[in-house]
């Protein structure tokens, strides 16, 4: 095996840990609503959603596309620069999930690539119409717009509903839930596992691998497909010992509007290759499916949280990266990429450690 | 500046498919549990005909509903 190989396998390695994560960390987002609306009991709820995420990955691949060919040059970069961005957004993902400050795995992903292609190639390498047009202008959008859709869509649920016993029509949405949680599940697959063949995709032709403008592969969409699955069942058990102590409590008909307005979104966007943090839209549907209830619902520290992690997220990725790149740069071969990946799980495995020990948070 | 830079077409065209997917959807579905809610009290009070009109109505929402997320599906999947 070159040495080329062996830090390609490594990229690889660390993209599907990435993956991993986070199915492991978005379970919460995508099965919360039907849990606490008892429209599915927990055990099922997850197993059916690690199921939808792995089918989801399947029915799409422009936001893969985007990844690989709209964010950087991926003829003017190494796999070594691959791997300082992917570090760098488990690094700030890791910082971010220790000290509980708000964050975004999609936007982390880009932001830490671009950091680390900017001091390896200089900013000629950087697409700025790309990132500005395809995920700066739809990351704001789509939150936005999830929580316009859950708004009136609760408006709509409400008003042609109208005074009929509550009995039937809960059970009526709760089943409805069944469909629009399937579709949730569906999109996160769609959007998140992409982002993930985006990167590996990437790794593949700076490596030489496969030609610049080649398909992605098949054993890519399958690997990215399964650790996003296996993510999502393993986060899952975690959620159902901590149910019923911080889901937001929501009515049946709140519940099927958030998730449609959600998966709307996310498919909408995962369509035309927009790469999206598949939190902040569900967030936002969400916020939507209160505010439409009762304005005094939504919880607007949720909102600010989602601003701060737009300010935060790409710039602290970026310079991660791009130190994570710098340092790897002073060994030759793949000595730094191997002692980057040895020091980050040790890092990791002392954070989860003393994580633990202090009390796990639940994410909200 | 900013439209020479961004494709405007696709965001336009992801924010009105997003709306219409997700209130189309809602509104159907809605209609149907409307339709199977007033079908089990016509059904109550004898009213066949109404029950049949409602049955129809939920039955109607239920397949618009149903074609709305087969149609996305096939939209996502032939792109």
């Amino acid at each position: 095996m070159s040495e080329a190989d062996l830090i390609l396998g490594i990229v690889v390695a660390t993209a599907l840990a990435f993956d991993f994560t986070n199915g492991f960390h978005d379970t919460a987002n995508v099965v919360a609503t039907s849990i606490s609306t008892r429209a599915m009991p927990p055990r099922i709820a997850v197993g059916y959603a690690a199921v939808l995420n792995f089918a989801g990955a399947f029915i799409s691949l422009e936001v893969a596309a985007t990844v690989a060919n709209d964010v950087v040059d991926a003829v003017a970069i190494t796999t070594t620069v691959i791997f300082a961005g992917l570090v760098g957004a488990i690094a700030w993902n890791l910082i971010t999930w220790y000290f509980g400050l708000p964050s975004s795995s999609s936007h982390a992903l880009i932001g830490g690539v671009v950091g680390a292609t900017f001091v390896a190639a200089g900013a000629d390498a950087i697409f700025g119409e790309g990132i500005l047009g395809k995920v700066l202008i739809p990351a704001v959008l789509a939150p936005i717009l999830a929580f316009v859709v859950g708004a009136l869509a609760i408006v709509i649920c409400y008003r042609t509903i109208g005074r009929q016993r509550p009995g039937p029509v809960s059970r009526g949405f709760r089943y409805g839930q069944i469909l629009s949680g399937g579709l949730l599940a569906l999109a996160h697959g769609t959007n998140d596992a992409q982002k993930t063949m985006g990167v590996i995709t990437l790794a593949l032709i700076a490596n030489g691998s496969i030609a610049s403008d080649a398909e992605v592969p098949t054993w890519v969409v399958v690997s990215a497909a399964s650790a996003i699955a296996l993510g999502t069942y393993s986060g899952g058990w975690r959620i159902i010992r901590t149910m019923g102590t911080r889901i937001i409590k929501m009515d049946p008909a709140q519940g099927f509007s958030a998730q449609g307005a959600g998966a709307a979104v996310i498919l909408a966007s995962s369509h035309f290759g927009y790469p999206l943090s598949t939190t902040q839209v569900i967030a936002g549907g969400v916020m939507g499916a209160g505010a439409g209830k009762r304005l005094s619902a939504v919880r607007w520290g949720v909102a600010g949280n989602i601003v701060s992690a737009w300010l935060l997220t790409l710039p602290a990725a970026a310079l991660i990266g791009a130190g994570v790149y710098l340092f790897t740069d002073l060994f030759p071969g793949a000595v730094g990429p191997l002692l980057v990946s040895v020091a980050g799980v040790a890092a990791a495995a002392a954070a989860f450690a003393r994580r633990i020990r202090r009390g796990v948070p639940v994410p909200a | 500046m900013l439209a020479t830079i961004v494709d405007t077409e696709a965001l336009w065209q992801t924010v009105v498919g997003a709306a219409v997917a997700g209130l189309g959807t809602t509104l159907v579905f809605s209609l149907a549990i409307l339709g199977l809610a007033r079908l089990a009290e016509a059904n109550r009070q004898g009213r066949t005909v109404e029950a049949s009109l409602f049955a129809a109505l939920a039955a109607l929402g239920l397949l618009a509903t149903a074609g709305a997320v087969v149609f996305a599906l096939i939209v996502m999947t032939s792109k």
